[in-house]
């Protein structure tokens, strides 16, 4: 009993310090560069609080000692895909490689799971995300983001064969929905009370409903122009009605002095041209935001 | 399109591959230096290699993989280790706890009156290890042995949680690029032809050990 007793205690106590650890991660990237490392930590402690409290004080700084500018990124035509070369190309691509050329540093592209965006960013291992994100709460609430820059719009995706049924919010009532787990898809479904099952990516959304599972899915308009229709595995599918609009921005990590940096760029981009330039290459030249 | 796919995919078997055999060569040595721990006469060490199995085997080794990948960067601020690396210190802990178990197991079935015999013959207590119990325990251990290690192969393919382009991410990206959802389940080929070669080595191994029958 003791020894239950004992271990019990030892895993709460275990528990505590983790969460401690965590909690104060979080106030040092929010603190934005304010000192922290409060007098009673050891010396060990100090010295990570310093360091880090350094590297919260400015992101850029960080970025051009490295020299590189790591790309969190998912494949996601037109935004983030490979070419024949295997290089990554695409409208944030070009955008994120243009920003990097502005700071003096390389960027890099990394192809990371889109559910762990976050703690990527928050544990250094990417500096920033730029793949067609919706600026949803979940986003703002744990990035800085950059201004907006795409529109989107999140749509629902239902059998060829029955699409003409389904034209109307109300029409939409009684179906099944797949939609991607935190996305703005997901979001979109609350917000009009359809029923829903959340799935890990829009892809398995598809897959939902092309077995059968359910009746349609609500993804992104730039995913369905790639992804259903002729030549993909779901030529019976399409899109009717529109739900929502959106905005696509860039997340950094939080406290980032980055995005208002990006911002200016963005501006800067704009005012010349060069961004409606890259746009129109990958087709998403109507989808703009003035900056 | 096929033969893109496969060799997308047998891209990604290679690193399943490597992933497969480095977790084997650490985590074999270190389950068995687990096991020891776990059958030490000195109780605290016990205790502590105890709760750490416990931990090990208690938790999923999903999180195990973000923790070691993500943890010191959101915790202390550190350096990562790179992506490959971090997925292999996760699985060779995970699976070194798991094997302590059955080399414990396997130890603790060779009957007592075998060391004593070998104490009145004048050997040392590794030398009994070594020469009397050790092939004994390695026949005992190879079926069940050989359940964790082709288990070992499918869970493999967690890696792509952080980022480790193993086979199931290279079937996977297609249906992004491409649209296409029949590379996710071809992948099972590719495990069926690892695992069948797996239970043919198994099987002949288990031949080859087939002496002294007890």
């Amino acid at each position: 009993m003791k020894k239950l007793l004992a271990m019990l205690l030892a895993m709460t106590m275990g528990m505590s310090l983790m969460a401690c650890g965590g909690g104060e991660t979080a106030d040092k990237s929010t603190s934005g560069g304010s000192t922290t490392a409060p007098a009673e930590t050891t010396d060990d402690k100090n010295d990570t609080a310093t360091e880090s409290t350094d590297s919260a004080e400015s992101d850029m700084a960080a970025i051009k000692a490295k020299g590189t500018l790591v790309v969190g990124i998912t494949d996601f035509e037109p935004m983030d895909y490979k070419d024949e070369d295997g290089n990554w190309i695409g409208f944030d691509a070009d955008m994120a490689s243009k920003f990097a050329e502005s700071l003096g540093v390389e960027a890099q592209f990394i192809e990371i799971d889109w559910d762990n965006k976050i703690m990527e960013l928050e544990s250094g291992s990417i500096d920033c995300v730029w793949n067609g994100m919706t600026l949803n709460d979940e986003v703002k609430n744990s990035m800085a983001t950059s201004n907006a820059y795409c529109n989107n719009a999140q749509v629902v995706v239902v059998n060829a064969d029955v699409a003409d049924q389904y034209t109307t919010v109300e029409s939409l009532a009684d179906l099944n929905f797949a939609v991607e787990s935190g996305s703005a898809g997901e979001d979109a479904a609350t917000e009009n009370n359809l029923t829903y099952t959340a799935v890990q990516t829009q892809a398995d959304a598809l897959l939902e409903v092309s077995s059968g599972s359910s009746d349609a899915c609500i993804i992104d308009l730039l995913m369905a122009g790639a992804m259903i229709g002729e030549g993909t595995s779901y030529p019976d599918m399409t899109y009717t009605v529109k739900l929502t609009t959106e905005e696509y921005g860039v997340g950094f990590r939080k406290g980032s002095d980055l995005a208002e940096e990006l911002n200016s760029f963005f501006k800067t981009t704009y005012d010349s041209g060069e961004m409606k330039t890259i746009a129109t290459t990958y087709g998403v030249q109507e989808s703009l935001v003035e900056q | 399109m096929f033969w893109t796919v496969t060799l997308s995919l047998m891209k990604g078997m290679l690193t399943t591959f490597q992933l497969f055999a480095l977790t084997l060569l650490f985590a074999i040595p270190l389950g068995l230096v687990v096991s020891f721990g776990s059958m030490s006469r000195f109780t605290p060490l016990r205790g502590v290699v105890k709760v750490f199995v416990w931990i090990i085997r208690g938790t999923p080794l999903m999180l195990q993989l973000l923790v070691v990948y993500y943890g010191p960067g959101l915790l202390f601020d550190w350096d990562l280790l790179p992506r490959f690396q971090a997925v292999l210190v996760a699985f060779v802990i995970n699976y070194a706890c798991y094997f302590s178990e059955i080399f414990r197991g396997g130890i603790q079935s060779i009957s007592r009156g075998q060391y004593e015999a070998g104490e009145v013959l004048g050997m040392t207590r590794s030398q009994i290890f070594f020469k009397v119990t050790l092939l004994q325990v390695i026949k005992r251990i190879v079926p069940p042995m050989s359940n964790e290690i082709i288990t070992l192969v499918k869970d493999t393919s967690l890696a792509r949680i952080i980022a480790v382009y193993e086979i199931i991410w290279n079937g996977q990206k297609f249906i992004k690029s491409d649209g296409i959802i029949w590379p996710l389940f071809y992948t099972a080929v590719f495990y069926l032809l690892f695992n069948g070669v797996l239970t043919i080595l198994f099987g002949l191994l288990e031949k080859k050990l087939d002496y002294f029958r007890v």
